[in-house]
């Protein structure tokens, strides 16, 4: 890697979004994410009402000194601070969002500490590895000697969840989703601009960005924004499959999509804080595989299973001679 | 909900019980997780049938987990994962099933503020996500469980339904030290009110399952002489006075496990293929895990005998 030139922004970006659902039994009011976001004494707690309410912890910074996954066997040495922030929508799903800007190191040594905190957020590499292979590195790595984004944010929510304030009487049980994600300038991964999301397997997904120029906070709030949808489909996915829609005829499915209806339908709102240069990578997302579809057969379905048991259509099934 | 599961002594099939009544929770459409503490033997693996998992273990186990080496402990899910072909058909309407083994050669360790605290938050972790969380301890006094008492202790798992159930076979011996192992003095009431636990919610809490318990009247006997039979029914007699007067009595046993030589050989878990289709297995063992995994969340059950 070179070093960043003044105005083009980062090389690389590195991210890691981990969804889940607050451990809480009804919608936690705006007045109380205060105390449960406020993670640094002195910083306030951010939100905003419009168009959903969303609150965001103040930025807390994590030291870091180690080897940096290359997708080869080969690691390098990164030493500086992440970047780590607690996000809760609508007073029900709870984000931790990580983010590490790489910038190549001047010498071979480790500085003093006092270097890394002038640059928050920023991690820098000692030693020989190019740009592409450092976030590829990052993707792929398994869980152990390179730098872990993920524990972090893991962290951060079971702090968050265990700490004092919830009453940890969740409306269902759901499952904490990873998407762990990278953005390298255009010109050093000699791609077009665009993103490629994976599913790489129930609690996986990965996102490869390819932008012209790199804004960290606005490519971490795409980041967020697309994890937390992710999530709500595959949350709401799952409630249907384990209510029994489609094999059990009775109201059986009607109770247990209770909680889909109460909490989860009225949160979609794909790309709503999105900045407009990034844009279109919700558009090409909504092309394919397109999510807000998905979405809307998923909530019609529900829909119109809850209209059928209304009506009672179920009771009496139509003879057929 | 967390389901500790103990012993005072081994071989009372608590970890091949307490894995049946995981998968028959599953089957009823729980999401449920397996924890593996029994740090000095782990063999839950070879109970699901999943020895692939065990291979990958070496390193991302319970232990590893608790001594601060991975951020989150190996999961393995066991309906896709299993070698034993009537658990690779997920049935329809089932939960997850997933186990989280120790490492393999763990061993005992110290325990220190760190390892509590993420014992705690991997329950608190896993309780977001699944319905019951089944934890096996070792037989006896251990680490493990001096571990979850302090953990469930902490006021972040205040609200989480806590359960203990303590297995014992149906002798003398096992009745007396199963007594023990809950009222005794280092006792589960004790070491729990030392840590700050409420008496009676930990009494409360605690259920006895009996194990491997000879049923006169079921065909294995059949060939007994009458001298033998009455013998038989005189023990049985006598054990049960001997587990009321040590406060194992019938209102505080959840479930009694018949004797199953399939148990005896195999520590395994038993499908409806095993008891219909080879038939290897007794009808009355599955029906009692089948009872087990009900009675574990049925209130009457835990109603407070007092």
């Amino acid at each position: 890697m070179r070093p960043d030139k003044p105005g083009e922004g980062p090389a690389v970006l590195l991210g890691e979004v981990r969804t889940g659902l607050l451990q809480h039994s009804v919608e936690l009011p705006l007045s109380a994410t205060d105390r449960l976001l406020g993670l640094r004494h002195g910083e306030r707690v951010r939100s905003s009402q419009r168009p959903n309410v969303q609150a965001h912890s103040p930025d807390l910074l994590t030291g870091v000194d180690c080897a940096l996954a290359t997708g080869s066997h080969r690691s390098v040495r990164g030493v500086g601070t992440v970047t780590a922030r607690a996000v809760l929508t609508e007073g029900r799903v709870l984000q931790a969002s990580v983010r590490a800007r790489l910038a190549a190191a001047e010498g071979a040594q480790r500085l003093p500490w006092s270097h890394y905190l002038a640059r928050p957020g920023t991690v820098e590499v000692i030693g020989r590895a190019e740009a592409p292979a450092l976030a590829d590195g990052h993707l792929t790595a398994g869980p152990g000697a390179t730098l872990d984004l993920g524990a972090i944010a893991e962290r951060m929510l079971t702090g968050i969840q265990g700490g004092g304030g919830l009453d940890r009487r969740a409306p269902f049980r759901s499952r904490r989703i990873r998407l762990r994600w990278t953005a390298v300038r255009a010109d050093l991964a000699g791609e077009a601009p665009g993103g490629r999301l994976t599913v790489e397997d129930d609690t996986l997904r990965t996102l490869r960005l390819t932008l012209d120029r790199i804004d960290p906070a606005e490519v971490t709030a795409f980041c967020e924004d697309l994890a937390l949808h992710d999530w709500l489909l595959s949350t709401l996915g799952r409630l249907i499959e384990r209510s029994g829609l489609g094999s059990d005829p009775g109201p059986g499915p009607v109770l247990k999509l209770r909680p889909a209806v109460n909490h989860l339908m009225h949160l979609w709102m794909p790309g709503a804080r999105v900045a407009r240069p990034l844009a279109p990578l919700w558009d090409g997302l909504e092309t394919r595989p397109g999510f807000s579809r998905q979405w809307a057969a998923a909530v019609q379905r529900v829909r119109d299973h809850l209209a059928l048991q209304a009506v009672g259509l179920h009771a009496q099934p139509v003879r057929k001679d | 909900m967390l389901v500790f599961a103990t012993s005072d002594k081994g071989g009372t099939g608590r970890s091949v019980t307490s894995a049946n009544i995981a998968y028959r929770r599953a089957l009823l459409g729980d999401d449920v997780c397996y924890l593996d503490f029994d740090f000095g033997s782990p063999t839950s693996a070879a109970v699901f049938d999943v020895p692939s998992a065990l291979r990958g273990v070496d390193q991302a186990g319970l232990h590893s987990y608790l001594r601060g080496n991975v951020a989150e402990p190996k999961r393995v899910n066991v309906w896709s994962e299993s070698d034993s072909a009537s658990l690779r058909n997920r049935p329809s309407g089932s939960g997850q099933l997933v186990l989280v083994p120790g490492d393999r050669g763990g061993g005992e360790f110290v325990t220190g503020g760190d390892a509590v605290r993420r014992c705690t938050e991997l329950f608190l972790r896993l309780e977001e996500e699944f319905d019951i969380i089944l934890v096996d301890l070792s037989a006896g006094r251990s680490y493990a469980a001096e571990m979850v008492l302090e953990a469930t202790s902490r006021p972040e798992l205040a609200e989480v339904v806590t359960r203990w159930l303590v297995f014992h076979r149906w002798t003398r011996q096992h009745i007396i030290a199963a007594s023990g192992l809950v009222y005794g003095d280092r006792g589960i009431m004790a070491a729990g009110a030392a840590r700050g636990h409420d008496e009676d919610t930990l009494r409360d809490s605690v259920r006895f399952v009996r194990a491997a318990v000879p049923d006169p009247s079921s065909p294995m006997f059949t060939q007994l002489r009458p001298a033998q039979a009455a013998w038989l029914r005189a023990c049985h007699e006598d054990l049960t006075r001997l587990a009321s007067q040590h406060r194992l009595g019938q209102t505080l046993v959840l479930g009694t496990v018949p004797l199953d030589p399939v148990l005896q050989w195999q520590e395994q878990l038993i499908t409806d293929d095993d008891v219909l289709a080879s038939r290897v297995a007794n009808t009355e063992t599955a029906e009692a895990f089948a009872a087990l995994a009900v009675a574990l969340t049925h209130d009457r059950a835990w109603e407070s005998p007092l």
